[in-house]
This record gives structure tokens, C-alpha cells and sequence, in this order.
């Protein structure tokens, strides 16, 4: 008795799981890659810099735009919290978004470390799965 | 065969442009995706173990900022921003044979065109003209879809205004459009992406679209039209080839070009077959001996004969792909996603139920706080009397403007729960629709209205004091139990001593004023602070996703102007 019910639970799970825990995000291709053209790892930056957004294999468009292999860009600014897979990337003043296809911002930072990573949102902006963000990199601002 | 296609060819030789917009229902992302317990073991593995050992405190972190790109104008002597912009290029085709013609007449009427027809298009698609040449135009537009069917609108129009005239007289445009990483400068465009638009514009026929590779991946299930490609093709300057594609003027039309090749393609292909299975007949037979192939050649060769026949006759000429004399109306292109609704729908309920709204005197407060640098200097506002919605605008109240097809989206969720997901232009659209079926001044509020309608009075951190106290915002970490999602009515919370409700937490919501990185020269009458099309708007009151620093009235964010985000709604205000 108990098998078969285990078996109709089986059988109906494919139905209802899509929904409830893989609804969110869109795969990505294997070999996209999202890094940062500027700055590198390290960098010693004086004042403001232009920080320039990097990503292979995939494209990037609009919010909202819901296309098969693109984007666009969140730049996360010390930010230590994992992002949450099943949560659009949230907004405010450490989560930057690029809705409109930008492919690089000015950034401003108060003097000191700062870490710096990427990620690739949806239409939704929901991140991809897995999620494809760029390495988390450390400049100082002088 | 796709229900548009059919459509097309009913309409069978009626030359027209025939594109519309094609919606797609759902997402393909249920059942596509890999596992989620794979993708959240790899998202911890790069998770929090990096932190770096200086703990950046949340005052500091709250000190970022961000200018340029999009976000704010705040660094004029570094270079221009970057963008992905979809470029038209247009031309007119053999100008200095008009201007030789008619040198004054061609002048007038293509300055009249411009004025009356190019002009106003792009703008009506959201584009940016961005410069005119004697016989040319640039423009640029965030959406692909609004770019090309922008150039389906000239082209259309084109058609109507050369009717009147004898063949040698007429104005023609060539348009090409590419999608393209550009520098946007207020005067002029640049990057490859402008000279690949231009020289795809070069490539087209008078009357014609030709679009790159690029905008056709971003619009092919957009926009219903025929798109002919015309192959990788090589372009003056640029190392990689191109794909080209020819905007056709309606389904049909591409189905047409598609029925003569295959037919050409099948009918050499069927007589090569019988050829070649004749051949082998007469061999088989000759030799008396194995006909088994010969007649299996020939029974495949037959279906493939009739096909083509079948369906020639009934194919008018396949050239002629541009009107000449009607012209029906492109589908709407204002409101971008609004459903299939009958076309009789009425266009607004006679009684409308208005917004609740609460008039405040006006008066002179001290605006901005040292909390943050975005919130510098503090400075002094007087504001004149106004009136300011007591809750945030409701799926309701969004909804009505919705059926009545001026709103771009029917939105799901509960009917009293905020509207969210609306960009800072789908704000201004319901404002303005309001303010239209009222015939009363409704309106977005200024940034300065905002935040002297949220401090009620006070001047504390929160308008109920210096510390945080559960019940009176909808935050993160403002209430006793950890907020996950959005309340499910608006005015869940405390009213703050002027009567309003959520001014703080629960949505964040648009105000009329463009973003500016601080209060340094920002007007003192409370008007909205405002350059033209400004790229990022400014968002007031923090969401039920942020923390209590969001909540504070003087808190202060800023958004890409025509983007959505889930947690971004607005209220409205109105000038008695």
C-alpha cells in the first residue's frame, strides 16, 4: 500500500515540482563567463572609477527582455549575505542594477577595501541557474 | 503552419504592411531548469567565505554610490557612458537627384517630413533622435521591438505621402538598424553599432527595413512579420561579417518569397530525382534483373512533385513587397503589453472610483539628513498646498487603467495589495490616465511633496521617533516577525500623523524628480527637479525587502526610469 502511494507520488511530482522549486531562473549556458574588464583584483584606485562589465557566451539586454541566453547586470558592493537563488537580486544601495543594458557604470566608494562581484540577472531579475556571477574581487580606494 | 502565416495569406496580394505583435504566453522557464539543489550547493560554495576581514560597517556601506551609466550625470568631465541601444539609420534614397530636381520644393517637403513624420514617430516609440542630416536621421531606442516597428511606421507612412505624387518626386527611405554597445553623447551616437546601422541602411532598397542579426534574435517573436534573411554579409570597415535581414511587410509576403525558392528548389530537385531514377530504370530493365530501387525512387519523387504545384497558382507575383496606396494602422504601439481584450472595449467606466487622497497645507520643512550622503546638504523646502494619496496605488486602482487599455500590464494579486513591478514611465502612465478620465491634475509626486508628506510633521529619524517600533513599517527588520513578502492590503501599518499610511517600507514608490546624487542645487520651491529625459528617477520609501535604514523619510534611491522591479510601486498627488 505504501509503495504504491510512494509510486503516485512519484508520478505526480514532476507535475507539481516545476512550479514550486524550480520556478525561478533560467539556465545558463556551461560556458558563459562573467567577469570584470576593469577593475582587477587588487586594484589600488584613486577617487571615482569606471568599473567595466565583462561576459562571454552570453548577451546582454534589457530588464524585462526575456530571451534565451541574456542578461543583465548587478554589481554587488560588499556584499558577504549569498544571494538567494529562489529571490529576485535585491535592490538597494549595495546591490547596483544595470536594467537598461549597461555594460559599465562610474562607481563612487568611501576610501578603504571594497569587495566587488557581478551577476547575471533575468528578465526577471531573478539569478540564472546556477547562478553565473563573476569573482569576487577587492579594490582600495586611496 | 503558424496562425499568423495563414493570415497573411488571406490577405494575398493586398499589398500591406501587415506586421503586428505577437505575445507570448508564459514562460519556458518551468521544466527547463536544472535542479535547484545542484545550483544552490554551488552558489554557497562561492558564498560567504570570502568576506574580507574589515567589517565595512553599514554606515559606510550606505555611503556608496554610484553615478554615471544610467544612474546619475554626477562625473561631466569623465567620458561619456556606454549602452546597448538599438541605432536606426535612415536615408533618403537618391537626394540629390530630388535636390536637382526640386532643389527648394525637396528641401520644404523633407523638412516637413521630419517635422510631422520622423520626429514624432521616434518619440511616440521611445527613441531618441539623436541627429538629422540634410537627408538622413539617427536615433536611438532602448527597446529593439520599438525601433524596428518605428521604421515599419515611417516606411508606412511613406507610402501614403508619395501616393499623391508622380514616381520621379517621391521620398524614400532607406532604414537599417542594428543593436549595438554604444557611446551616447547628448549631441551624437558612436561605435561600430552606428556605422553597422548606417551601413545596413546603405544596403536596403528605397522603402525598405533592413535590420542585423541581433535586432532580428531580439524581435523575431515580437513582431508577426516576414523577415527574409539575406546571409552573412560583408560591410565597408567592419572585420565581421554581418547577418542581414529584410523586414518583409507581412507574414505572407515572406511566405511567398519562401513558396517561389522552394518551389524552384523542389521542381529542379524532383527532376533530377526522376532523372536519375529513369536512368536507373532504364538500366534495371535493360538488365532485366533488381527494379526494386528504381520504383522506390519513384515513388518518393511523386509527393515532392505535387507539392509545389499545388500551391503555385494560388501565389500572387512575389515582388511588389511594399504598399502603394493603402496603409492600414500598425496595432497600437503606446501600451506595451496590454491583452488581447475585445476592440470595442469601452475605454473607462463613466464612475470611476478615485483614489483616496489628503490635502496637506504646505508650509516650510527642513529636507534631507546627514544619515547618508545622498540625503546632503539638509536644506530648506516651501512647499505650496497639495493633496498626496493616502495609500500607496492599489492592483485595483491599476487594474482599472489596465481594462481601460491605458496602463501597460493587468496586474495579478490582490486587488487591494500595492501595484509593484511598475517602472517610473508606467507610473507616469497611470498618472496621466487618471488625471485624463478625472479631468483633475493628478499627478506623481515631487521628491520634496514625498518627503514632507512622510515626516508628518516631525523631524526625527522615523516620523514616530529615533527608534525603530514594530507595527509601524513594513520592512525587513522592522516588525517582530521577519517580513518575506509583500502585505497583502496597502495601509497595514500605523498612518503617520498626517493620516498617510506606508510612507516608509512596504514599496518603494517613484516620485516625479530625475535622480541626482545629492541635494547640491536642488530647487527650494518643491518642484520636481527634472532634466528632460533623464535616464534614472528617484525612488522614496524603501520596501517590505529592505532594512530600517530604507524606512527613514529622508531615504532616498535611485532606478533605471524604464525598468521593473518587483518591489517598485508609487502614489499619487494631486495640485488642488
Amino acid at each position: 500500500m505504501i509503495n504504491r502511494r510512494l509510486l503516485l507520488l512519484l508520478a505526480a511530482a514532476p507535475i507539481v515540482l516545476p512550479r514550486a522549486a524550480f520556478a525561478k531562473g533560467k539556465p545558463a549556458p556551461k560556458d558563459a563567463l562573467l567577469y570584470f574588464v576593469w577593475p582587477q583584483d587588487g586594484a589600488v584606485i584613486k577617487g571615482a572609477f569606471w568599473c567595466r562589465f565583462g561576459l562571454r557566451n552570453m548577451g546582454v539586454t534589457h530588464a524585462g527582455d526575456n530571451f534565451q541566453n541574456s542578461g543583465h547586470h548587478h554589481l554587488l558592493i560588499d556584499v558577504n549575505e549569498p544571494l538567494n537563488p529562489e529571490e529576485p537580486i535585491p535592490q538597494d544601495k549595495s546591490h547596483l542594477h544595470f536594467g537598461a543594458g549597461q555594460t559599465e557604470a562610474r562607481i563612487e566608494l568611501p576610501p578603504g577595501k571594497h569587495t566587488l562581484q557581478l551577476v547575471l540577472g533575468d528578465a526577471d531579475h531573478f539569478p540564472f541557474v546556477p547562478p553565473l556571477v563573476s569573482k569576487k574581487i577587492t579594490v582600495r580606494i586611496k | 503552419m503558424p496562425a499568423h502565416a495563414t493570415a497573411g495569406i488571406l490577405h494575398g496580394g493586398a499589398k500591406v504592411w501587415h506586421c503586428r505583435r505577437s505575445r507570448i504566453a508564459g514562460e519556458e522557464r518551468i521544466g527547463q531548469n536544472a535542479p535547484a539543489s545542484r545550483s544552490f550547493g554551488d552558489w554557497q560554495a562561492f558564498g560567504p567565505k570570502r568576506v574580507h576581514s574589515e567589517s565595512i560597517g553599514s554606515a559606510m556601506r550606505s555611503d556608496i554610490r554610484d553615478i554615471g551609466s544610467g544612474k546619475n550625470a554626477g562625473a561631466p568631465d569623465s567620458a561619456a557612458p556606454r549602452r546597448l541601444a538599438a541605432i536606426i539609420a535612415g536615408d533618403i534614397a537618391g537626394y540629390s537627384r530630388l535636390m536637382q530636381l526640386d532643389e527648394e520644393g525637396t528641401h520644404t517637403r523633407v523638412k516637413r517630413i521630419t517635422r510631422e513624420l520622423v520626429e514624432p514617430t521616434i518619440r511616440e516609440h521611445h527613441g531618441r533622435l539623436v541627429k538629422t542630416t540634410g537627408d538622413g536621421f539617427i536615433a536611438i531606442f532602448d527597446s529593439p521591438v520599438e525601433a524596428v516597428r518605428c521604421g515599419i511606421v515611417i516606411q508606412q507612412n511613406m507610402i501614403g505621402r508619395n501616393a499623391a505624387q508622380a514616381k520621379p518626386h517621391w521620398i524614400e527611405y532607406r532604414i537599417g538598424i542594428n543593436l549595438g554597445d554604444v557611446i551616447v553623447d547628448t549631441e551624437d551616437v558612436f561605435g561600430d553599432g552606428v556605422n553597422i546601422a548606417s551601413r545596413l541602411e546603405g544596403l536596403a532598397n528605397p522603402g525598405e527595413v533592413y535590420i542585423s542579426g541581433g535586432i532580428y534574435e531580439q524581435i523575431k517573436h515580437k513582431i508577426v512579420c516576414g523577415y527574409e534573411s539575406l546571409g552573412d554579409r560583408k560591410v565597408k570597415n567592419i572585420t565581421d561579417p554581418v547577418r542581414v535581414y529584410r523586414v518583409l511587410p507581412d507574414p505572407g509576403a515572406f511566405n511567398r518569397t519562401r513558396a517561389r525558392r522552394q518551389s524552384v528548389l523542389i521542381v529542379s530537385m524532383s527532376l533530377l530525382l526522376l532523372a536519375g531514377a529513369g536512368g536507373a530504370l532504364w538500366f534495371f530493365i535493360s538488365r532485366t534483373r533488381g527494379q526494386l530501387p528504381a520504383r522506390t525512387a519513384a515513388v518518393e519523387t511523386a509527393p515532392a512533385v505535387k507539392g509545389p504545384t499545388e500551391s503555385l497558382p494560388a501565389q500572387p507575383p512575389p515582388q511588389a513587397t511594399f504598399p502603394q496606396a493603402t496603409f492600414p494602422a500598425l496595432p497600437q504601439p503606446a501600451p506595451a503589453a496590454i491583452p488581447d481584450a475585445p476592440a470595442a472595449a469601452p475605454p473607462a467606466p463613466a464612475k470611476l472610483a478615485e483614489p483616496d487622497m489628503i490635502t496637506l497645507p504646505g508650509g516650510t520643512f527642513a529636507m534631507g539628513s546627514n544619515d547618508d550622503s545622498t540625503e546632503k546638504p539638509i536644506h530648506q523646502v516651501t512647499l505650496k498646498r497639495f493633496a498626496i494619496g493616502k495609500y500607496p496605488v492599489s492592483v485595483r486602482e491599476w487594474n482599472a487603467c489596465a481594462a481601460a487599455r491605458a496602463c501597460a500590464f493587468t496586474a495579478t494579486g490582490k486587488d487591494e495589495a500595492p501595484i509593484t513591478n511598475v517602472s517610473w514611465s508606467d507610473a507616469r502612465q497611470f498618472a496621466a490616465w487618471l488625471a485624463d478620465t478625472t479631468g483633475k491634475p493628478y499627478r506623481l509626486p515631487t521628491e520634496a511633496e514625498w518627503e514632507f508628506a512622510a515626516r508628518g510633521g516631525t523631524r526625527t529619524k522615523y516620523w514616530w521617533g529615533e527608534q525603530l517600533q514594530p507595527g509601524h513599517a513594513g520592512c525587513k527588520d522592522c516588525t517582530d516577525v521577519a517580513m518575506t513578502e509583500l502585505p497583502d492590503k496597502v495601509g497595514s501599518f500605523k498612518a503617520n500623523p498626517f493620516g498617510l499610511y506606508d510612507m516608509g517600507g512596504t514599496v518603494d514608490q517613484w516620485v516625479e524628480d530625475c535622480w541626482h546624487k545629492n541635494y547640491q542645487g536642488a530647487p527650494s520651491d518643491g518642484s520636481a527637479w527634472t532634466e528632460g529625459a533623464c535616464p534614472s528617477h528617484v525612488l522614496r520609501s524603501g520596501s517590505w525587502r529592505n532594512d530600517a535604514r530604507y524606512v527613514r523619510p529622508s531615504n532616498r534611491d535611485s532606478y533605471d526610469t524604464d525598468v521593473r522591479y518587483p518591489t517598485h510601486g508609487f502614489r499619487i498627488a494631486l495640485t488642488p
